[in-house]
């Protein structure tokens, strides 16, 4: 086994080390100089794509027919796109190995599986005229510059909402980059754009002129968290700032006329400069050093190394991890190394193995810790084993020890190594897998079809595997040759009652398949109502949909499938669908109701409910904004209730014709009284406020207020108000307009009323006139409506008038009462109560 | 660990709270806030309007006044999405902005409770749902109070039993599902009403839905959250429509008649200021009024409040009197010159308390004295009479009079209303004669655009003639289970209390004077049988033990009480695998009975008076010990109402114009 250090180089005071991680990567035929190759995120597949720009020897028509490819790290083909869509002007990845290709139009593909399924959007904001020029990714969103220098911003593929950020100079742009939204200083992306001398730095909100005049930069990169950026001048020197433009934080001169054609960062550490077949790796204080291929190389940048490229082999770089370098630097004699130095004695079964635990005995748990760490960060399975030996044997010589770490990473090296293997091709590094998360991992080996892969992991794991048990359904349903009994009948076998399956998924890839009667077998396996109606619609299973809708109890959905069929449906079977279903008709009429008047009246008239339709009419009546088209609406909604017999519709029928009539009689009199009384005269203020629109009650009673006697006696008759009613009115009249001469009249004539008089004595009394009150207390006696003695005394002291309170209870003879009334005279009523009190005492003796 | 409460309400204030703020922060920059008026109330208990300015809010402006300005690039939506017609409303005034205005704009929409696809076709075809980001917040219950969770669905009368659109039973569903996967399933759901039992169905079926859809995480919570909780003892849920007369009484507690008089609107009441006198502290309410009016919180943290909220406005009075002496004999000047230094510091520390209960006294002093002068009204009085006597099962045909002569008296249409269809409620609807008369007299009394009111009262199933013999034309008889019959359930439940007991109550008629409300009996039937039985059925003996009254046997009561009141039964069990449900309980350490709650959910709302009733009911479990069942009583409703929201929803707005 070589020495784990054999692959480093030291750079200045750090070391960085280049794995080899495939060999025999891609066909010696291709000619990969040709080719422009992009890598996702976290070790994933690399996309290639022939770059127009180059002259490719001609190889026959097969050839030269374009794709896009896509390989493992390992060279494995996952899948050709064929293309054929326009120039591709910005091909990128997304963080969830999403690949997304950006056409000179403007139209985005998204293809969010590696199975050549995409979404298509478009850029929009003018990139149809302009042209896309590039684009630049990040793990969430990329921007596409357009021929005219504007910007778009894309800031998530769920929902693509392309925003145009602010406009820069329309100088030429020499090269640009991005500050992605996560790590930039005001969270939204920021695009850094090398134009003339200096460099611009555009967000949504305003372009900025960074006043730089080293330039023209011809390569910007940003670290992979944005700490740091790296310009390449146009005189060969390589410049590093910090994020923030506080600071410029080193120099170095590469010595090299041609300009590089790539440059990347290596980590956070360092930047890689690439021509053809060389890379300069540059550390802070601009040491630097060179590694030379026979081959054209590509950088494919990640989030801790970069990985190289070429025909024959796919290596990383990285800076060292700080536990690799404490374990296995030359020297080294570090707790953790001499720990790996005594596991190996040991199994030499030399005695020397105890010294050096002994020497090392008071930083044992550390050193158990470096080992498990470099252990995790190590890609040879031979040191992996070695480290994890090590720390086995320093952790059985501590005396406690919490072993959590070590079977984390001992899990964590198990499923690295697994999708490392070059069958898989995921040469994904312990940190990557960190960010990356074991759920996102699953889910790369599940868009690979590592169907049996990803369930181990995830049953190794612990994580759920419904997911990749859906994906392994469509993908079933998708390809498979067998008869639609047998998928059904395996997927069902394989996957029911299994929780988080989604079986309306796979019935829509079934169905997307043109495997409609499958569809409909699967459908019924989803436990989800409301699920399964978006794909039931699509499949024109309407009424199914809708009894779904319903039986999910959602609204919303049950809105979403009646909005659709009214759409489709001619009106006569949209209502017979409704009609069976009382629920679908509520809602319809409900939402009718607020939007759509005639679709109501329509439904009613099919349902034959003239009831409803009539009210219907009557609400528009009030609508109209004047009397003439009102009647007309209430006249209709009378006759639309003609021939039915039910007692409540011939009583909506009356009403309605009555409610025309008084609107015809409140109408005239408005007319009348309006010319009758001349304009100067108070009671005209009242008058011209309208009697239009008011119930009967109120007519009568504005009426009897004006005066207008005969008019209301009329209205009186003609709508046989009750006589009751109409006195009451009259008295309410009456009191609010202070009418005291009438209402003295009436106590002095009137010796019968429907209603009694005490109402009259409240009223007034509460009107605040005690004379007038006074004059209904003796009516309030005896007959209809009449009120015992003892209220008529009360009466009578509400109206301040004692002694004839007095006289009342002397009338009828109650000494307790007269008493009472004693109790609360004063003066010379307090003297007549007492010569009442009196008579009445000698009386009764 | 602190013990977990289920319905937790700070922790949904929290969390909606949270949820809000974090959708603001994603808008970079000031923003002017479009507000549905209905979300205003739920709003202002979550979050103080200080807090949305430090997020970035500039001016609030209400949806229903389509004025929003053009003074900030950002413009955000804060509305519920399930309506149509609101969904409307804010595509129409994104296109006004972005016609009328020189900047372009950022519109965002927060949907309350959640984003629909409706919403999302309407913004379409609008041509706005580009322009907009959309997201939700997820607010369901907002906590009035501890102890009561409201959805704040306004809409839900007129919903559910006008335009039968059971959206609002829905919504409730999701709102009990996120706290049964919080908190664990319900053991148990029983009710009574057809949308209760709907609600019930939905509970059943979204479980089965849940646990087949993503598994979120394959930690604890998700594992457990299926299983039936340890904490909760069943969940009850009511339907409004099974008990209307409650609803249309006048409340005769203290809160229940602050709402009748003044309408409290998410614990909050406008008052004129004339009344209770200015604002006193600005800050008070977050936004100042210039208006005459003043608005109030109706805070049971406000301790005097908190002892009168739920007492019977006829001792309210007393209990004010009562407080103002003490305040006033601890805070007498001729007290402290006895005192030493330290007794001294004591008393100064405790001022501002004092100062602040002095406040509060003066505000309830005011508010009970204007309520004593709505309930002496002449019209109070009379309606109250007719209320109590169609209670008490008199005939209600002699009650016809007074109702005829108040509406003679053009007393407000929503009070005439609420007595007709008490009658009609109470009595499986009236007669047909006497319905039309009065239909005749309210048209006359009111106006034609009553017509449409009386129909929907109909539809509503609030007033509706009596099956059996129409004019001339028979109606089919009304099916058992369609009407609540009354006159059993007086005897069998005890409907009525003639020896109210209001200083000291006794028994929880004491919420209306003398009428028990029936949707609260139903609820005591299931947990609290025993003492039921015994207000029911006195036993003979007096010494004899409480457990041994035979009524209080299984759901006796209950089962038969039933059996005379509209709409399905329901009884389910929600049961988890054995070895899930151990380890629940293992987790949550084992709670006895007596510390489980127990959640009840009116759907169609819930009366203030009704709360009280079962918080008297929950007092009372906790004193003896419960009845060997939870005692924490959680209220949850679709909304507050009272008996002239009810009518009022389907009261017609517009009339004839010129």
């Amino acid at each position: 086994m070589s020495k784990p250090t054999a692959n480093w180089e030291k750079l200045g005071d750090k070391f960085y080390r280049k794995v080899q991680l495939y060999t025999a990567i891609f066909d010696q035929d291709l000619e990969l100089e040709n080719y422009n190759v992009v890598g996702a995120p976290y070790s994933g597949a690399v996309a290639i794509y022939r770059d127009e720009n180059k002259i490719t020897a001609y190889r026959g028509a097969q050839a030269s027919k374009a794709s896009i490819d896509i390989y493992s790290c390992a060279g494995q083909l996952i899948r050709r796109i064929d293309w054929s869509k326009g120039t591709i002007k910005g091909l990128g990845w997304s963080d969830d190995e999403k690949l997304l290709v950006v056409t000179e139009d403007g139209t985005v593909r998204c293809y969010y599986d590696l199975q050549g399924d995409f979404v298509p959007f478009s850029l929009g904001h003018g990139a149809e005229d302009h042209l896309v020029q590039s684009c630049k990714f990040y793990g969430s969103g990329f921007v596409a510059l357009l021929g005219n220098n504007n910007l778009i911003s894309v800031t998530s593929y769920t929902e693509p909402r392309p925003k145009l950020l602010a406009i820069p100079p329309p100088d030429p742009i020499i090269s640009w980059s991005i500050i992605p939204p996560a790590y930039s200083l005001s969270r939204s992306v920021e695009v850094i754009l090398a134009i003339d001398q200096t460099l611009w730095v555009v967000d949504a909100t305003e372009a900025e002129d960074r006043n730089f005049d080293a330039g023209p930069f011809r390569h910007i990169s940003v670290s992979p968290r944005g700490e740091f950026l790296a310009f390449y001048t146009d005189d060969g020197k390589v410049w590093v700032v910090s994020g923030d433009w506080s600071d410029k934080l080193s120099e170095y001169d590469s010595k090299v006329k041609t300009v590089p054609k790539d440059m990347q960062w290596c980590g956070s550490n360092a930047v890689a400069l690439a021509w053809e077949d060389e890379v300069h790796l540059i550390g802070p204080k601009s040491a630097a050093t060179k590694f030379y291929y026979d081959a054209w190389i590509h950088l494919i940048p990640d989030v801790d190394g970069l990985r190289l490229l070429t025909n024959d082999v796919c290596e990383y770089l990285q800076k060292v991890p700080d536990e690799s370098v404490d374990v296995f630097r030359l020297g080294s004699d570090t707790p953790a190394a001499n720990l790996l130095e005594a596991a190996s004695l040991l199994e030499q079964k030399s005695p020397k193995a105890d010294d050096l635990i002994q020497l090392i005995r008071p930083s044992l748990a550390e050193a158990v810790e470096t080992c498990i760490k470099a252990a995790a960060h190590e890609f040879s399975i031979h040191w992996q084993k070695s480290l994890l030996r090590a720390a086995s044997f320093g952790k059985s010589v501590l005396d406690l020890y919490s072993s959590d770490d070590f079977v984390e990473t001992c899990d964590t090296l198990r499923v690295l190594n697994a999708v490392r293997f070059y069958e898989i091709g995921l040469p994904i590094s312990y940190e990557q897998y960190r960010r990356l998360t074991p759920e996102k991992l699953i889910e790369r080996l599940t868009n690979r079809n590592e169907y049996l892969l990803a369930l181990r992991i995830a049953s190794y794991l612990q994580l759920p595997s419904a997911n990749i048990h859906g994906h392994w359904a469509q993908q079933k349903v998708r390809v498979s040759t067998d008869t639609e009994e047998q998928i059904c009948a395996l997927i069902v076998k394989k996957l029911h009652g299994k929780p988080g399956i989604s079986f309306e998924e796979i019935a829509r890839a079934a169905y997307d398949e043109g495997r409609v009667r499958l569809a409909t077998e699967l459908l019924n396996y989803e436990p989800r109502a409301g699920k399964q109606v978006p794909l039931l619609l699509s499949m024109k299973e309407d009424n199914i949909a809708l009894d779904k809708a319903i039986e999910s109890g959602d609204t919303d959905l049950i809105f979403h499938v009646l909005h659709h069929l009214h759409r489709k449906l001619p009106l006569a079977s949209f209502f017979r669908v409704i009609n069976t279903r009382p629920v679908a008709t509520a809602l319809v009429e409900s939402s009718a109701l607020d939007s759509d008047r005639t679709l109501l009246k329509d439904l009613y008239y099919q349902d034959d409910r003239r009831l409803d339709g009539s009210n219907l009419l009557l609400t528009e009546a009030i609508a109209q904004p004047s009397l003439p088209p009102a009647t007309d609406k209430l006249k209709l909604a009378a006759k639309y209730l003609a021939d039915t017999r039910d007692p409540t519709a011939q009583f909506h029928r009356t009403a309605l014709e009555d409610a025309a009539k008084l609107l015809r009689m409140q109408e005239q009199f408005d007319r009348d009284l309006l010319s009758s009384s001349p304009p100067t005269s108070a009671s005209n203020l009242a008058a011209s406020t309208s009697l239009v629109g008011l119930s009967l009650h109120d007519t009568i009673f504005h009426l009897l207020r004006q005066s207008h006697i005969k008019r209301a006696a009329k209205l009186h008759s003609e709508f046989k108000v009750p006589e009751k009613a109409f006195a009451w009115i009259k008295l309410r009249a009456l009191v609010s307009a202070r009418h005291w001469t009438e209402l003295e009249d009436i106590a002095a004539k009137q010796k019968k009323s429907p209603i009694g008089f005490v109402p009259y004595f409240n009223e007034i009394l509460a009107a605040g006139n005690q004379r007038v009150a006074a004059l209904f207390v003796p009516k309030c006696a005896g007959g209809y409506a009449g009120v015992a003695v003892e209220e008529r005394v009360e009466m009578w002291l509400k109206c301040g008038l004692v002694v004839q309170a007095g006289e009342e209870a002397f009338k009828a003879k109650d000494r307790a009462l007269l008493e009472g009334v004693r109790a609360k005279a004063e003066g010379g009523a307090a003297v007549e109560v007492e010569r009442l009190l009196g008579m009445l005492g000698s009386g009764k003796k | 660990m602190a013990p977990i409460t289920p319905f937790n309400a700070s922790e949904i204030t929290e969390k909606a709270r949270r949820d809000l703020l974090q959708l603001l922060e994603g808008i970079r920059g000031k923003k002017n806030l479009v507000l549905q008026k209905s979300l205003a109330g739920p709003l202002n208990l979550l979050v103080k309007f200080s807090t949305l300015q430090e997020y970035g809010v500039d001016k609030p402006f209400f949806l229903e006044n389509d004025n929003v300005d053009s003074s900030q690039r950002n413009i955000v939506f804060l509305v519920r999405g399930e309506k149509a017609t609101t969904v409307s409303a804010v595509a129409d005034q994104i296109k006004r902005v972005r016609r009328d205005s020189q900047i372009e704009h950022e519109f965002s929409i927060f949907w309350v409770p959640r984003r629909t696809t409706v919403s999302d076709q309407i913004l379409e075809e609008a041509g706005v749902l580009g322009d907009a980001s959309v997201s939700e917040w997820p607010l369901f219950f907002v906590p009035l109070a501890d102890d009561v969770m409201s959805l704040e669905l306004g809409d839900a009368v007129e919903d559910l039993y006008l335009r039968k659109d059971p959206t609002s039973v829905y919504i409730a569903a999701k709102a009990l599902m996120l706290q049964q996967q919080k908190y664990g399933l319900f053991p148990r759901i029983i009710g009574k009403g057809d949308h209760g039992k709907r609600l019930a169905d939905l509970l059943i079926r979204m479980r089965t839905e849940v646990a087949a859809g993503e598994v979120p995480n394959s930690a604890g919570p998700s594992f457990l959250g299926l299983t039936p909780s340890s904490m909760i003892d069943s969940l009850i849920i009511i339907d409004r429509d099974v008990d209307f007369p409650t609803a249309l009484l006048t409340q005769l507690t203290y809160e229940g008649l602050i709402d009748e008089v003044f309408d409290i609107t998410a614990n909050q009441t406008e008052v004129d200021s004339s009344i209770v006198g200015a604002a006193a502290q600005p800050g008070q309410t977050g936004s100042a009024s210039t208006s005459m009016k003043r608005k109030i919180m109706i805070d049971r943290k406000d301790e005097l409040y908190s002892t009168l909220g739920d007492v019977n406005f006829a001792i309210v009075g007393n209990m004010l009197n009562k407080a103002a002496r003490r305040l006033q004999s601890s805070t007498e000047r001729n007290q402290l010159a006895a005192k030493t230094t330290s007794e001294l510091r004591d008393f100064v520390a405790k001022l501002p308390g004092y100062q602040a209960e002095q406040a509060s006294l003066k505000l309830h002093t005011a508010l009970a004295e204007e309520i004593i002068k709505f309930t002496h009204s002449d019209i109070f009085t009379r309606s109250l009479e007719v209320q109590q006597n169609i209670m008490c099962g008199s005939d209600p045909t002699t009650q016809h009079d007074t109702i005829t002569e108040l509406i003679n008296r053009d007393v407000p249409l929503p009070t005439i209303l609420r007595l007709l269809c008490l009658e009609s409620t109470t009595n499986a609807g009236m007669r047909p004669k006497d319905l039309e008369a009065f239909k005749r007299a309210i048209i006359q009394a009111y106006g034609p655009q009553h017509l449409l009111t009386l129909s929907s009262l109909e539809k509503m199933n609030l007033l509706h003639p009596r099956g059996g013999s129409g004019l001339g034309v028979t109606t089919p008889a009304a099916k058992p289970g369609s009407v609540t019959n009354y006159t059993p359930l007086r005897k069998s439940l005890r409907l009525w209390d003639d020896d109210v007991n209001e200083v000291a109550p006794n028994d929880i008629s004491y919420a209306f004077s003398g009428y028990a409300p029936l949707s609260v009996r139903l609820i005591q039937s299931i947990i609290q049988k025993q003492t039921l039985a015994n207000v029911v059925k006195p036993p003979s003996d007096p010494r004899a033990a409480a457990q041994a009254n035979p009524l209080a046997q299984g759901l006796r009561i209950f089962d038969d009480a039933t059996k005379y009141v509209r709409g399905a039964t329901f009884d389910m069990r929600q049961s988890g695998e054995e070895k899930a449900v151990k380890a629940r309980s293992m987790l949550n350490g084992s709670h006895n009975d007596a510390s489980k709650t127990i959640v009840v959910f009116f759907v169609g709302g819930v009366t203030r008076a009704e709360i009280a009733a079962l918080r008297f009911v929950g007092d009372k479990l906790k004193q003896v010990g419960g009845e060997g069942r939870g005692s924490r009583v959680v209220v949850c409703a679709t909304n507050v109402i009272t008996g002239g929201g009810l009518v009022g929803s389907a009261v017609e707005e517009g009339r004839f114009r010129m």
